[in-house]
């Protein structure tokens, strides 16, 4: 289970977490919706640590760190249980495919070379990737680099994935075999919390969606709720100008 | 004219002697210059309060003032702050006893320290910032992200200017027979003196330094086909 | 071996050797004048890929960027004469500061013809297109376009290459020259009091490559003010290879404007 409790973060005067609470269950897939700038992505970037938040207290699987004063063994901790995917892949350049999906694999979870390698490989496979083992990132396309980067994460079993709009940097052509991966690991049962634009892949597969407006949540709820009968009007008004766009079906 | 291509030869074997005190001093310079350089990178970039002043101030007047200067400095003032030092703790050693090729070992590693200071800096901004961060998203510590993935990167962007590095201090060893060290400079000065066929001899040291640039330019070529690998491109 | 260190001769020396500034600066800007005329000559056969002289001015960039200045200033000092020799033209009463003021040129002008070729190319085909597209000959396009954008970018080359060959003349001592390190040696001899001479040398130094520097920098910033972003671009690590590897490494990224490769 995750659970965020009161995280703030400015950047400067700018306040762009004003005291988030969220509660995500094991096995729960949530997709958190807004407008640019609503904060979305910086909120994911705290869970990873990759922001320090100001204030307020992130719990992931028993384990809590205080924001307030975090200790740097405990940021190391609380990142070892969750796994980013980028929205600009961020896959290592010098490194190939498989290297890139191994490297967490030998140097944080200390497992041996050709073990790594062999799960590697497999998870390689799953993303359809079983013939790109040796390539490397400048050898691929977008939407490759993203699946190797959406093994990377998986590579780690964390308790969570967190996709930070895992498409936006893709071309058209290139998001559906992407998002049909998400989906695929999305039904094993892999917690997950997605910050995207593709109202009808979150719709579709996010069994939780969260709408973010200027550092707050405004509404959560199960996706038909969101889309269908949204109480507040941000939501309303967001989902109106959004919705006929980025429709994907696969 | 007439060249005495027989001399320039015999000048060419004589100096070959010289080549490995040259290579000393450019492998100790370089070597010292790199960590000099490195401890100065990460000082300046993050901005360590006192030493990021001392730091800036020493890249400064190392960059602004000839090669040279460096050394007469350190030549003649060394001396006086060892000899002052060893008196007031009344130990027995002397400024003297110092061998020559020390003052350019010092003096060229700490003008090294403040050129490779600039090209440790350039190497850690080339690597993405989003390098860092897929690092510590698969929960790295710090030194794993920088052994692992941050120098590694670093350092295949580095390899052109690290090698333009070794090449100055090749050249800048020349400057060593001001303190009487025989490199390949002085060697041929001697060599000339013998017979007064300074032409021939400088020639025959023009060739050596000549090509003992295009080998380091070679290997650079190398080692950058070696480590820019995954930098061959196709579909993006 | 010399008197005690005593900081009041700093001063002093630093007024006796002032006088010896004009004789590096003379040097200083003569090479660079010429030495921009070489590097235009050697670059030209470079940009317009002319078959042979291409080769040769290869050949010419690889010798004196593959060589110590030092050994070029002894090889021109002593060589020069006996080739004129051949040609009956008798140059060896002639003073040693031509043969410093040469070397330093065709040093330089190795240096130079790399800037303009990099300069030159890096100004965008697009603009070229344009000059041609509103009826201007190559010639025009060449002078008009391509000419002064190109100046602009290759300002901090153009002050590093300065601020190098300044320090380099440190060593036109060795051919007796009595500019600023030269005099320096003397009355270090004949005071005994070598390191405030060498203080006050280095300061001298110093003050000249700072103040190029700034000077350089305010120049840089006239020539691009049509274009506010384009040095902020330049800081951007850019560092990957090239033909123009060694040049890299003067107008390198976060290499401020202060010098290049210390070859003295």
């Amino acid at each position: 289970m995750i659970q965020l409790t009161q995280i703030k973060k400015s950047f400067g005067r700018n306040e762009v977490l004003k005291g988030i609470d969220l509660t995500v269950k094991k096995g729960e897939v949530v997709a958190i919706l807004g407008p640019s700038g609503s904060g979305k992505t910086t909120l994911l970037r705290c869970l990873n640590y990759l922001e320090k938040p100001n204030d307020g207290q992130i719990t992931i699987d028993d384990f809590t760190v205080n924001c307030k004063r975090p200790d740097k063994k405990d940021i190391h901790t609380l990142r070892q249980k969750s796994a980013m995917v980028f929205q600009q892949y961020n896959l290592f350049k010098h490194k190939t495919a498989v290297e890139n999906v191994m490297e967490g694999l030998v140097i944080v979870k200390k497992l041996p070379k050709d073990e790594a390698r062999k799960k590697s490989a497999e998870l390689l496979e799953k993303v359809g990737l079983g013939n790109k083992l040796d390539a490397y990132p400048s050898e691929l396309s977008g939407g490759q680099q993203q699946r190797v980067g959406i093994a990377r994460a998986l590579a780690l079993n964390p308790e969570v994935i967190l996709f930070d709009e895992p498409t936006s940097a893709l071309d058209p052509e290139l998001v559906g075999e992407v998002l049909s991966v998400i989906r695929k690991i999305a039904k094993e049962g892999i917690t997950m919390i997605i910050v995207t634009h593709e109202m009808g892949f979150a719709q579709d597969v996010a069994n939780h969606v969260v709408f973010m407006d200027g550092g707050v949540i405004v509404e959560e709820g199960k996706p038909n709720e969101i889309f269908n009968y949204p109480k507040e009007e941000r939501t309303k008004q967001f989902l109106k100008r959004i919705t006929p766009e980025g429709v994907y079906s696969i | 004219m007439k060249l005495d291509f027989a001399f320039i030869w015999t000048a060419f074997l004589q100096l070959l002697t010289a080549i490995p005190t040259a290579l000393a001093i450019t492998a100790v310079s370089v070597l010292c210059g790199l960590v000099i350089g490195t401890a100065v990178a990460i000082v300046r970039l993050y901005k360590i309060p006192v030493l990021y002043q001392i730091a800036a101030s020493y890249v400064t007047f190392i960059r602004g003032t000839p090669m040279l200067t460096h050394l007469l400095l350190i030549y003649f003032g060394l001396p006086i702050i060892v000899d002052g030092i060893a008196e007031a703790l009344g130990l027995s050693f002397r400024s003297v006893s110092i061998p020559m090729i020390g003052f350019a070992y010092l003096s060229f590693s700490i003008t090294a320290g403040a050129y490779m200071s600039e090209v440790v800096r350039s190497g850690l901004l080339a690597v993405n910032r989003g390098q860092i961060e897929a690092a510590y998203s698969i929960g790295m510590t710090t030194s794993q992200a920088m052994r692992r993935i941050i120098l590694p990167q670093a350092f295949s962007a580095s390899l052109p200017n690290l090698s333009n590095m070794i090449i100055g201090m090749l050249h800048g060893s020349t400057l060593a027979f001001t303190v009487s060290v025989v490199e390949i400079n002085a060697k041929a000065q001697i060599v000339a003196t013998t017979n007064w066929k300074f032409f021939e001899a400088y020639l025959a040291a023009a060739i050596i330094f000549w090509g003992l640039t295009f080998i380091i330019e070679r290997l650079t070529a190398l080692a950058e086909k070696r480590f820019n690998l995954y930098n061959r491109g196709g579909v993006s | 071996m010399g008197e005690p260190f005593d900081i009041s001769y700093v001063f002093e020396y630093l007024v006796k050797l002032l006088p010896t500034l004009k004789v590096t600066l003379l040097i200083v800007v003569s090479s660079i004048v010429i030495g921009l005329g070489v590097g235009f000559i050697v670059a030209l056969p470079q940009l317009y890929k002319i078959p042979i002289l291409r080769r040769l001015s290869q050949v010419y960039l690889s010798f004196f960027r593959g060589t110590p200045i030092l050994i070029q200033l002894f090889l021109f000092y002593y060589g020069l004469p006996e080739i004129l020799k051949l040609v009956n033209v008798d140059v060896a009463k002639l003073p040693a500061l031509y043969f410093v003021i040469l070397t330093y040129a065709l040093h330089s002008g190795a240096y130079l013809a790399e800037m303009i070729r990099a300069a030159v190319g890096a100004v965008d085909r697009g603009q070229v297109e344009a000059a041609y597209s509103v009826g201007m000959t190559g010639f025009q396009a060449f002078t008009r376009i391509v000419l002064p954008q190109a100046m602009a970018i290759s300002i901090p080359v153009f002050s590093n290459l300065v601020i190098a060959n300044l320090k380099d003349t440190s060593l036109a001592f060795s051919l007796g020259i009595m500019e600023l390190t030269g005099k320096s040696q003397t009355l270090a001899v004949m005071s005994r009091h070598f390191v405030e001479t060498y203080i006050s040398l280095a300061l001298i130094y110093f003050v000249i490559s700072f103040g190029l520097e700034k000077l350089f920098h305010l120049i840089e910033k006239k020539l691009l003010r049509h274009e506010r972003r384009l040095a902020a671009e330049d800081k951007e690590p850019r560092l990957h290879k090239g033909k123009t590897k060694r040049f890299r490494f003067i107008a390198g990224p976060g290499f401020g404007r202060g010098g290049r490769e210390n070859e003295a």
